[in-house]
């Protein structure tokens, strides 16, 4: 009888082995695995010779380690002899798990892979045409009034200005939450639009948005922690969260695969094209180029939830401003 | 205008200092004084959280040593009191960034704009230790009624005491629990008083409350009801110069003194 697979056990390959010393260095390596324990073992031996007395010590090994063989694998006649009076079964290993079949037109598959690459990475190229104009301009009106307040151009000596007056504080706190609300209601529903057509026509600004493809990319697959800070001279990717009292600063874009939760500076030489991207944005501060915004006080939440449902959002600059948009 | 810079330590980690930093300077600033408070916390900063500013700091305490912008230009206000404004530390230095001379010479300048600048000191007696307590020449130490803490203050004090700039040092008591002070488990206030052999300023009974101010990021002070955040406003107050007797923390037990309790209470809201 042929067997694929066993239940509740597995097989171990030693048919490179060339002798009985291989063999057993390798079963007691794997075999000493925490979840090789109380399995049942099928050994692929290969070409390999195997006298009934070394058979019986394999056997006992695995044996000694709570482990039973099922079946032996072989394509020497001697083993096959030795398994036979030892009463050990001998079968063909077969992978008879069946392969999922790719039918799929490549164009098809490459196009869709693509779509959804650039759905993640927020390629503007794609997300303007297969966004319909309108639900675009929907998102818009309900994102700038609910997601971010804004303040332009940290380095403007406007606003040092004000800062340097101690005794005007509160009026310049309430100057801002001003600021916010017009530009949330009826700036954005009538300049949205006539931004956005605008926009779609532009080859310019996708040439704009294809410049920091030119930049190196740092690459990080770990979680930065509070206190950690991440300069860079091109691109930055993140494959895990920004935790809130970190600080990414890149001269090109940023993308977090994760939640952005600390400080974010993309285009810190001053590229106003540049973006940031996150599955789910809870940054305390936001900057491209010398555009600033915060997070509001009635969301300022340091920790936020865990969930398998983020959208995931970018933000960018309009009108010296950031914006932040979710990508469906 | 030249302002009082109070330093408020504690040695042991853990016990209050940030906590207290934010009510005393909440409640000063409410009572009408101009404050700053300065987090020399380098890399485990934490007072803006307190205070819910974590979103407002573009600029730190080494972005003004290293003179990237002006010190005015880092001072963060409070959202509601435009009297209260914060220096933050940074986060992503330690704290060697900053030295004891740059300090002092921050301390001197906020003097001129300030009544009140306290000075939150990280854990521990090293050089971070040394810098909050450069500028400084008051000095408030916090501790809890436990052996460990009890001890790290006196060693604080030591320390405080060998430093001429320092003229005086007070204590505040945090996280007292009364009923185990009743019961033994705890050592009561004249224990440590008569251990460290120094002024009190405040007893601050043990509150949950003061967790969830903290993740709101609201001190306690704000909060009219909250035992601790009275306690904090009378601290504030005797900071301030006034003599304000330590509040009875026993509560009291029995019917008849519950009624009594409610019946003083009215009595007290109709003054």
């Amino acid at each position: 009888m042929d067997k694929g697979y066993i239940e509740n056990g597995f097989i171990v390959d030693v048919s490179n082995a060339h002798k009985t010393s291989e063999i057993i260095y390798e079963l007691s390596r794997i075999l000493d695995l925490p979840d090789a324990q109380s399995k049942k073992v099928c050994l692929k031996l290969g070409s390999v010779d195997l006298s009934v007395p070394e058979l019986t010590s394999i056997k006992a090994l695995v044996e000694s380690m709570n482990s039973e063989i099922e079946f032996v694998s072989t394509s020497s006649n001697v083993t096959i002899k030795s398994a036979g009076e030892m009463d050990i079964e001998v079968s063909v290993l077969e992978n008879k798990v069946p392969l999922p079949e790719f039918n799929a037109n490549q164009d098809k598959v490459n196009k869709e892979l693509e779509k959804a690459l650039d759905k993640i990475f927020g390629d503007e190229n794609s997300e303007i045409k297969t966004f319909p104009a309108e639900s675009t301009l929907t998102e818009l009106k309900k994102e700038v009034p609910q997601e971010y307040e804004f303040e332009e151009n940290i380095e403007n000596d406007d606003i040092n200005t004000e800062i340097e007056d101690l005794n005007s504080e509160s009026d310049e706190l309430k100057g801002e939450t001003e600021i916010t609300e017009e530009t949330s209601d009826v700036k954005t529903e009538e300049k949205a639009e006539e931004i956005f057509e605008k926009e779609i026509d532009d080859e310019e600004l996708i040439k704009h948005l294809r410049e920091t493809e030119k930049l190196p990319t740092l690459y990080i697959q770990r979680t930065l922690r509070s206190g950690q800070s991440i300069t860079s001279d091109g691109n930055i990717v993140i494959i895990g969260d920004a935790n809130p009292g970190s600080e990414i600063i890149a001269r090109g874009d940023i993308t977090v695969w994760g939640i952005l939760g600390g400080i974010a500076h993309a285009g810190s030489e001053g590229n106003s094209y540049a973006r940031i991207r996150a599955l789910k944005m809870n940054a305390i501060q936001l900057r491209i180029a010398d555009v600033f915004a915060r997070r509001p006080d009635s969301i300022n939440i340091p920790y936020i939830q865990k969930t398998d449902t983020f959208v995931p959002e970018v933000a960018s600059v309009r009108k010296k401003q950031i914006i932040i948009q979710k990508l469906h | 205008m030249s302002g009082r810079v109070i330093v408020i330590t504690s040695g042991k980690g853990g016990v209050g200092k940030t906590t207290t930093n934010a009510n005393i300077g909440t409640a000063l600033a409410s009572m009408g004084k101009k404050v700053v408070m300065v987090d020399t916390d380098l890399g485990l900063r934490n007072l803006d959280l307190l205070l819910g500013l974590e979103n407002r700091i573009v600029y730190t305490i080494v972005d003004v040593v290293e003179e990237r912008c002006k010190l005015k230009q880092a001072l963060v206000k409070d959202k509601k009191n435009p009297n209260l404004c914060l220096l933050a530390a940074a986060q992503t230095r330690d704290k060697t960034a900053v030295t004891e001379e740059q300090l002092k010479d921050i301390c001197e300048k906020l003097k001129k704009d300030f009544d009140f600048i306290l000075v939150d000191c990280p854990a521990g007696i090293e050089q971070g230790f040394q810098n909050a307590v450069a500028g400084a020449s008051e000095a408030i130490v916090v501790t809890t009624p436990e052996m460990s803490a009890v001890r790290d203050a006196d060693r604080i004090i030591g320390l405080l005491e060998a430093k001429e700039e320092i003229t005086s040092y007070k204590l505040l008591l945090n996280r007292v629990r009364p009923n185990l002070i009743k019961s033994n488990d705890m050592m009561s206030v004249d224990d440590v008083v008569e251990i460290l052999s120094a002024e009190l300023i405040g007893i601050i009974p043990e509150d949950t409350g003061i967790i969830t101010s903290t993740n709101k990021g609201e001190p306690i002070v704000n909060d009219e009801k909250s035992l601790a955040g009275q306690a904090y406003r009378n601290v504030a107050r005797r900071i301030a110069g006034e003599d304000v007797p330590f509040l009875d923390l026993e509560e009291p037990k029995g019917v008849l003194a519950k009624v009594k309790k409610f019946f003083s209470g009215l009595k007290g809201k109709e003054k």
